[in-house]
């Protein structure tokens, strides 16, 4: 059970600097170099690679806008960063070092850096985010009537399926994150068990099948995220007669 | 709390990765997603009015080919009117330019023959007068011996006279 969370490195008064906030810091290191890299390069003709970057943001855009056409604006950034964020932290977690560079502490191997999705601090932080900027977009957007009228209801059937919604939000988050920490750190623990097994040639179709995961986990995580954004910044009449529909 | 406690959340780690995701947004939207958002509308914006511009411009060359081929067309058939025109007043003129050098002709004969008729009259005096003096001399050689100076001079005045008339 010691495993699941992350190692100590050092302590910084009360915050507890573990290795995967140390892969974290990687993660936000290596998003700003991209970030500023591209703001710096910024060009009206733009070359092959921010041609790139311009198809990739376009394509997460359009999709937003294709599932929210109203609240593009303020769904897309959340979609796009989840997306971004998780995909460099779980890819990270596949670099050589990560994970096998460290130091002895009784006679157990401590990393330096492990994949900050493999712990669960940072899964449910997400998820939590996720969560909060859901709720506080959809008060915002449908007003708070219209908000709490999803949950609260004179009608005791109404009632009944807005206690289930409750229960289903709390599960969103758990199921987000729980997702994402399960497959990522299942992931880990194949690639450590084949290593162990042979070394060479052999954890190189699974590091493959790693970085497929780490694509898949953060376009489902941030996909489902925009998902909930659009469905929650629905009026609930609305939505009911889409459904109806 | 067991549960979270045995996957080993900690409440100030769970903040700071929260907190640390919230700046990444904030940085992403502020230098990442403006911007490229910004430029994309703009170039879109230019797209839609540069295909504007060609189509207006497709328009106004289709109008221009149209106000050709008319102003082709009308300046043709002013070339033809004006060929037309010319060719009527170059054979009037023609007709014209004959007529007075067919007069100029007529009266520089007329003249010609006038000249010769003069000049055939005086031809005519001179000779009558040489004639007439080759008469004179003629007789006054012959009659030297025959006549006195008396009947010579009434001789050659009498011819004289005779030549005159």
């Amino acid at each position: 059970m010691e495993h699941f969370a992350g190692e100590s490195i050092f302590r910084l008064g009360i915050l507890n600097v573990t290795n995967t906030l140390l892969n974290t810091l990687l993660t936000d290191l290596i998003i700003f170099s991209l970030v500023f890299f591209i703001a710096k390069n910024l060009k009206s003709l733009p070359n092959l690679f921010q041609s790139g970057v311009e198809l990739i943001v376009e394509w997460f855009y359009s999709l937003t806008e294709t599932i929210s056409e109203k609240n593009t604006g303020k769904i897309f950034p959340y979609f796009m960063t989840f997306f971004i964020f998780i995909l460099i932290a779980n890819w990270t977690g596949i670099l050589p070092g990560v994970g096998s560079i460290g130091f002895f502490e009784d006679d157990r191997l401590i990393p330096l850096f492990r994949g900050a999705t493999t712990d669960l601090n940072t899964t449910l932080a997400l998820a939590l985010i996720s969560a909060v900027a859901t709720h506080t977009m959809s008060i915002r957007t449908i007003g708070i009537k219209d908000y709490l009228s999803r949950y609260f209801s004179f009608n005791p059937i109404n009632l009944f399926i807005g206690a289930l919604e409750i229960i289903s939000e709390i599960t969103k988050i758990i199921s987000l994150s729980f997702r994402l920490f399960g497959n990522i750190f299942a992931g880990e623990m194949v690639l450590i068990t084949v290593a162990g097994i042979f070394a060479f040639l052999f954890p190189i179709p699974f590091l493959l099948l790693e970085i497929i995961v780490g694509l898949v986990q953060a376009l489902v995580f941030s996909m489902l995220t925009m998902v909930f954004m659009a469905v929650l910044s629905t009026p609930h009449g609305e939505h009911a007669k889409e459904v109806s529909h | 709390m067991e549960l979270l406690n045995n996957f080993g959340v900690d409440p100030v780690l769970l903040i700071a990765q929260a907190l640390n995701f919230l700046i990444i947004i904030f940085i992403l939207k502020r230098f990442l997603y403006k911007p490229i958002l910004e430029m994309l509308k703009k170039r879109k914006e230019e797209v839609e009015t540069g295909l504007k511009q060609a189509e207006e411009a497709g328009r106004l060359l289709e109008d221009s080919q149209i106000k050709e081929k008319e102003i082709l067309k009308g300046a043709k058939l002013h070339a033809q009117q004006i060929i037309s025109d010319a060719k009527l007043q170059a054979v009037e003129e023609a007709e014209e330019i004959g007529q007075a050098a067919r007069l100029r002709a007529q009266r520089l004969i007329e003249d010609a023959g006038r000249q010769i008729e003069l000049s055939e009259k005086e031809t005519e005096k001179k000779l009558a007068v040489y004639v007439s003096k080759l008469a004179i001399e003629l007789i006054t050689k012959s009659s030297k011996q025959l006549f006195s100076d008396k009947e010579q001079r009434e001789i050659v005045q009498n011819a004289l006279r005779k030549f005159k008339q």
